[in-house]
C-alpha cells in the first residue's frame, strides 16, 4: 500500500530491489515494444469520421468504459480521477474528443497510462469495442500483440465471476456494513479448490501510519481507491479466519463474452484510480461498474445516487437475474458454535477441558469415547484454538502450541471428519429486509395523542428482523422522527440521530466479546416545567451478555453507561452522569421479537438529578419488508406509547 | 507464527536471507514501499486485533495487500501485474495457509489440502490416497513445514514420488 505516494527509504531499498525481480521479465517485453508502427493518417481520419457519424461517443458502452456520468450542466464528467486514464487532455469531460484521441493513439505504440503499454493494450476493452463497431482493417491499423495483457488474462482461465460478500463486522467501524469484491472463477474449479481463484478487489490505498484523520479522509474521498487481484485464499484468511465473518458467495451467470469484457475493463482500471468515498463511491459501487462493463445494457449504478451499502448491491444483482448459485462460507467462530451445538453435554465438557489442557486427551476417559466422537471433539478443539491463535501475535502463541498437540492426536485417528450442516451466523443477506426504513405511527405521550413519521437511512436496530443481518447488532445511521401532537399547530422534530450503535454478544465458556453501545442524537423530553423540550445527548456503555434457554431462547445483557445531556430544561443547560442498563432480547417466534430494558442514571454534574427509564418493545413481521411494532417508553413522569407500521426498502 | 513462517519461508524461497533477517530482527512493520508478493511477509496484519490495523482497515474496508496485487501498476517498475509468480504458486500457498493445511492433514481432508494437491498437480482420483498419506505422516510433514513451508512442499513432492500407494495408483493409470 501507499507505494506510489511514498518515497523510497534506504532501509527498504534492498527489499525493493528484490521484489522488483518479479517484474523484470515482464517489463523488458513491454519496454522493447518494437519499432514505431507506420501510421496511416488517412485511415485514422476515416475512422474518426465514421465514429462521429455513428455517434459512438454517445453510446452507453463508451460511457461505461470511461465512467462518464451526466453532470449538472448537462454534459459529462468521468468519475475516473487519474489523468493517465484519458488519451485527450479534456477526456474527463469530453467523450467525443476522448474517442478521437483514443483512435489516434491506437495507431501508435507509444507507451501510455500508468501501466506503460501501447494504447491498444492499456485500454484493451476500448480497443476491442471500437474494433468491433468500426470493423478495423488490421492491415491499415495493425493490432499490437499485447502479450502482457494476454498472459495476465490467460492466467485466470476464467469461466465466470462470483460476487463475494463478507458480512458485517461490528468491531470495526469501516466494516460494519460488510464488503464486496469479485472472484474470478476458473474453468475446472471445484468447491474444494475455489480458494485458489483470484479476486478483483477495490479498496482505498491508505498510507501506512495514517492517523485519526483517516476516518475523515476515507469518508470524503481523500484516498485513491485502486483495484487489485488478491488470491481468494488470502481474503478467506482475512475474513473467515481472522475477523470471524461469515462469507456469502454469489456466482453470476455470465457468458464467456461478458466475462472477457469484464476482465478487459479490469485491466484498464490498473491504469486508474478513483477517489474513494466510504459511503458512495466505495468498493460496492465500483464492483458494480465492472459488472456494467461486462453487460452495458444492465443499469446498476443509476440505482445508487447517494450511498451504496454492500448488501444492496448484492440484492440488486439478484433482482437483475444475474445470480446463480449462492453458497455460504461460515467463519471459524461459526464453525465452533455449530459444532458445539451438535455435541452432547459430555462432549461439550471435554471440548472445554481440552482447550484448557490438551494433555487430557491421553486420559482413559477420553479414550473411552468412540473414535468418531474423539475425532469430532479434537477437530472442534482445533478450530477453536486456531480461532484464538490466528493472526500470529504473541498473545496467540499458547493457543497455537496447544493446537499442535491436538492435531498430532487427531492425525492418529483414521476416520474422516464428521460432516454436519453448518448454518451460517448471518443468514443469506440479500433475503433480509431492505436497508432503509420508513414508519407511520401513532400513540399517546402521557395524555396527549400524536401521529408520527419516522425515517432511517440505514440499517438495523435491535427490534428489526435479524434475517440476513448480524444478530443482536444495531447500526442506525441518520434516523429521524417528526411528530404532530394533538392540539399543536405544527409538527416538531421529535428525534434525530446521526449514529446509534449497539452490539450484544453473549459470553460463554468459549466466547468472551464485550457488549457495547454508542448513541448520539437529540430527543424530546418532558422535564420539570419544560414540556416537549429539545435535548441533545451522548450515551456510551460497555458490558456483557449471556444467552439463556430457560423459556425458549433469550439474551440478557447488562451495561455500565455514561451520558451527557444538553437542554434548556436543565440548570446551566446540561447534566452529566452515569449508571447502568439491564435488558433482555428474545425471538418469541420467527416473526415476533421482544426487547425490554431498564436503565438507572444519576447525574452529579450540571443539573443534579436522576433518571429511571423503562422500555418494552415488540415487533411482529408481516412480510420481509413490512413489520408492525409497539413500543412503550417510560421516563420519570413521562410515558410514551407508540405503534408503528414499518416499511423497509 | 504465521508471520514468522512467512518470513522464513519467503526468505528461503527466494534466497535472500540477509535482507529478511535484518528487517525481521528489528520487527519492522510494513511502513514503506514494497511490492510483489513478498510484501505480505511484512504486513503487520497478523496483529489484527491491534488498533493500528483497525485504523488502517477503517478506510480501506480490508486492503490486505492491495498494493501487492495491484493490476498493471507499471510505472512502479515493480509489478507482476498482480499475479503470483507461477513457479512459486505452491510454495506461496503453503506458506500462507500453513495452519489450515496442518489441520487438513491431521484430519485427512479439507479444502486447503485439496487445493494444495491441485497445485501440486495430483489428479483428482489420486487425491484421497494423497490425503491419507499426509495424515499418516502428519508429524513428519508438519515438522518440515515449521522449518519452512517450501521444505514441506518438497517433502510432500518427494513422498508422492516414492509412496507405494500413490505410485501404484499412478502406475495403474
Amino acid at each position: 500500500m501507499g507505494f506510489r505516494s511514498h518515497g523510497l527509504e534506504p532501509r527498504n531499498s534492498l527489499r525493493f530491489i528484490f521484489f522488483c525481480c518479479f517484474a523484470a521479465v515482464l517489463q523488458l517485453s513491454t519496454v522493447s515494444a518494437g519499432t514505431p508502427a507506420p501510421t496511416d493518417p488517412s485511415y485514422l481520419r476515416e475512422l474518426i469520421e465514421r465514429a462521429r457519424a455513428a455517434h459512438l461517443a454517445d453510446e452507453r458502452e463508451w460511457h461505461v468504459l470511461l465512467h462518464y456520468n451526466r453532470n449538472l450542466f448537462g454534459g459529462f464528467t468521468s468519475m475516473q480521477d487519474d489523468p493517465g486514464f484519458f488519451m485527450a487532455p479534456e477526456g474527463k469531460t469530453n467523450p467525443q474528443a476522448e474517442l478521437a484521441a483514443t483512435l489516434t493513439k491506437f495507431f501508435s505504440d507509444e507507451l501510455v497510462g500508468r501501466s506503460k503499454q501501447p494504447a491498444q493494450c492499456a485500454f484493451v476493452a476500448r480497443y476491442h469495442w471500437l474494433k468491433d463497431k468500426l470493423q478495423f482493417d488490421d492491415r491499415r491499423l495493425p493490432p499490437q500483440p499485447c502479450e502482457r495483457f494476454w498472459r495476465w488474462f490467460n492466467e485466470f482461465n476464467a469461466e465466470t465471476i462470483s460476487v463475494i460478500f463478507p458480512t458485517g463486522f461490528m468491531n470495526n467501524p469501516a466494516s460494519m456494513f460488510g464488503h464486496t469484491f469479485l472472484r474470478i472463477d476458473a474453468k475446472g474449479q471445484t468447491p474444494q479448490t475455489r480458494i485458489l481463484a483470484y479476486t478483483i478487489n477495490y479498496a482505498a490505498e491508505v498510507p501506512p501510519n495514517a492517523g485519526p484523520e483517516y476516518a475523515f479522509k476515507g469518508v470524503f474521498g481523500f484516498y485513491p481507491g485502486q483495484f487489485s487481484t488478491i488470491p481468494y485464499y488470502l481474503k478467506v484468511q482475512e475474513y473467515r479466519d481472522i475477523e470471524n465473518r461469515d462469507i456469502w458467495e454469489y456466482r453470476l451467470d455470465l457468458t464467456e463474452q461478458q466475462v472477457r469484457r469484464l476482465l478487459m475493463h479490469t485491466w484498464e482500471l490498473g491504469n486508474a484510480y478513483f477517489d474513494y468515498f466510504f459511503f458512495d463511491e466505495n468498493c460496492s459501487f465500483h464492483i458494480l461498474s465492472l459488472i456494467e462493463a461486462a453487460e452495458p445494457s444492465i443499469h446498476l449504478l443509476d440505482r445508487f445516487p447517494f450511498y451504496t451499502i454492500p448488501v444492496d448491491t448484492v440484492r440488486l444483482l439478484a433482482e437483475s437475474g444475474l445470480v446463480g448459485e449462492v453458497v455460504s462460507r461460515p467463519s471459524r467462530s461459526t464453525l465452533v458454535r455449530r459444532k458445539r451445538e451438535a455435541m452432547n453435554d459430555e462432549e461439550r465438557a471435554w471440548l472445554n477441558r481440552l482447550i484448557r489442557d490438551p494433555a487430557a486427551l491421553r486420559t482413559e476417559r477420553f479414550r473411552s469415547f468412540s473414535v468418531d466422537q474423539q475425532a469430532f471433539i479434537l477437530e472442534t478443539t482445533s478450530d477453536y484454538l486456531l480461532m484464538r491463535g490466528s493472526g500470529g501475535g504473541a498473545e496467540g502463541e499458547p493457543f497455537r502450541e496447544k493446537n499442535k498437540s491436538i492435531l498430532a492426536a487427531r492425525s492418529q485417528l483414521k476416520v474422516p471428519p464428521r460432516e454436519i450442516p453448518i448454518e451460517p451466523y448471518v443468514k443469506q443477506p440479500d433475503l433480509g429486509h431492505g436497508t432503509s426504513r420508513i414508519g407511520f405511527g401513532a400513540g399517546w405521550r402521557n395524555d396527549r395523542a400524536f401521529e408520527e413519521i419516522n425515517v432511517r437511512a440505514a440499517y438495523q436496530d435491535l427490534l428489526d428482523p435479524d434475517y440476513g443481518y448480524t444478530p443482536n447488532a444495531q447500526i442506525e445511521v441518520m434516523s429521524f422522527a417528526v411528530r404532530h401532537y394533538y392540539n399543536e399547530s405544527q409538527a416538531r422534530l421529535e428525534r434525530f440521530s446521526p449514529l446509534n450503535m449497539t452490539s450484544i454478544s453473549p459470553i460463554d465458556s468459549l466466547f468472551q466479546a464485550p457488549s457495547w453501545t454508542l448513541n448520539l442524537g437529540m430527543n424530546t423530553i418532558n422535564y420539570g416545567s419544560c414540556q416537549l423540550c429539545t435535548n441533545g445527548y451522548f450515551n456510551g456503555g460497555v458490558g456483557g451478555a449471556v444467552e439463556s434457554t430457560l423459556l425458549g431462547r433469550q439474551i440478557f445483557y447488562a451495561m455500565a453507561e455514561v451520558e451527557a445531556d444538553a437542554s434548556k430544561a436543565y440548570e446551566d443547560n446540561y447534566r452529566i452522569g452515569g449508571g447502568g442498563t439491564f435488558g433482555m432480547l428474545t425471538n418469541l417466534t420467527e416473526r415476533w421479537k421482544l426487547v425490554a430494558s431498564g436503565t438507572y442514571l444519576r447525574f452529579p454534574l450540571g443539573e443534579k438529578s436522576d433518571d429511571f427509564r423503562w422500555f418494552v418493545g415488540q415487533r411482529f413481521s408481516l412480510t420481509t419488508n413490512l413489520a408492525f411494532r409497539i413500543e412503550y417508553n417510560h421516563r420519570s413522569h413521562d410515558n410514551d406509547v407508540l405503534a408503528t407500521l414499518h416499511l423497509y426498502f | 507464527m504465521i508471520k514468522r513462517v512467512l518470513v522464513i519461508s519467503l526468505a528461503l524461497l527466494f534466497g535472500l536471507q540477509a535482507g529478511f533477517a535484518l528487517a525481521a530482527a528489528t520487527g519492522n512493520p510494513d511502513t514503506g514501499p514494497g511490492c510483489g508478493l513478498g510484501k505480505l511477509a511484512w504486513q503487520n496484519y497478523p496483529h489484527q486485533k491491534t488498533i493500528g490495523v483497525q485504523v488502517l482497515e477503517a478506510t480501506t474496508n480490508g486492503t490486505f495487500g492491495s498494493g501487492t496485487f495491484g493490476i498493471s501498476s507499471g510505472t512502479s517498475g515493480c509489478t507482476n501485474d498482480g499475479q503470483v509468480w507461477a513457479s512459486e504458486k505452491t510454495n506461496v500457498f503453503a506458506a500462507i495457509n500453513f495452519d489450515n493445511l496442518a489441520q487438513d492433514m491431521a484430519q485427512g481432508r479439507g479444502e486447503h489440502l485439496s487445493s494444495l494437491a491441485t497445485l501440486m498437480g495430483i489428479p483428482a482420483e489420486q487425491q484421497p490416497a494423497f490425503f491419507a498419506m499426509t495424515q499418516e505422516r502428519y508429524a513428519f510433514f508438519v515438522q518440515a513445514g515449521e522449518s519452512s513451508p517450501s521444505a514441506m512442499v518438497k517433502a510432500l513432492n518427494d513422498a508422492v514420488a516414492t509412496q507405494p500407494k500413490l505410485a501404484k495408483i499412478s502406475l495403474n493409470k
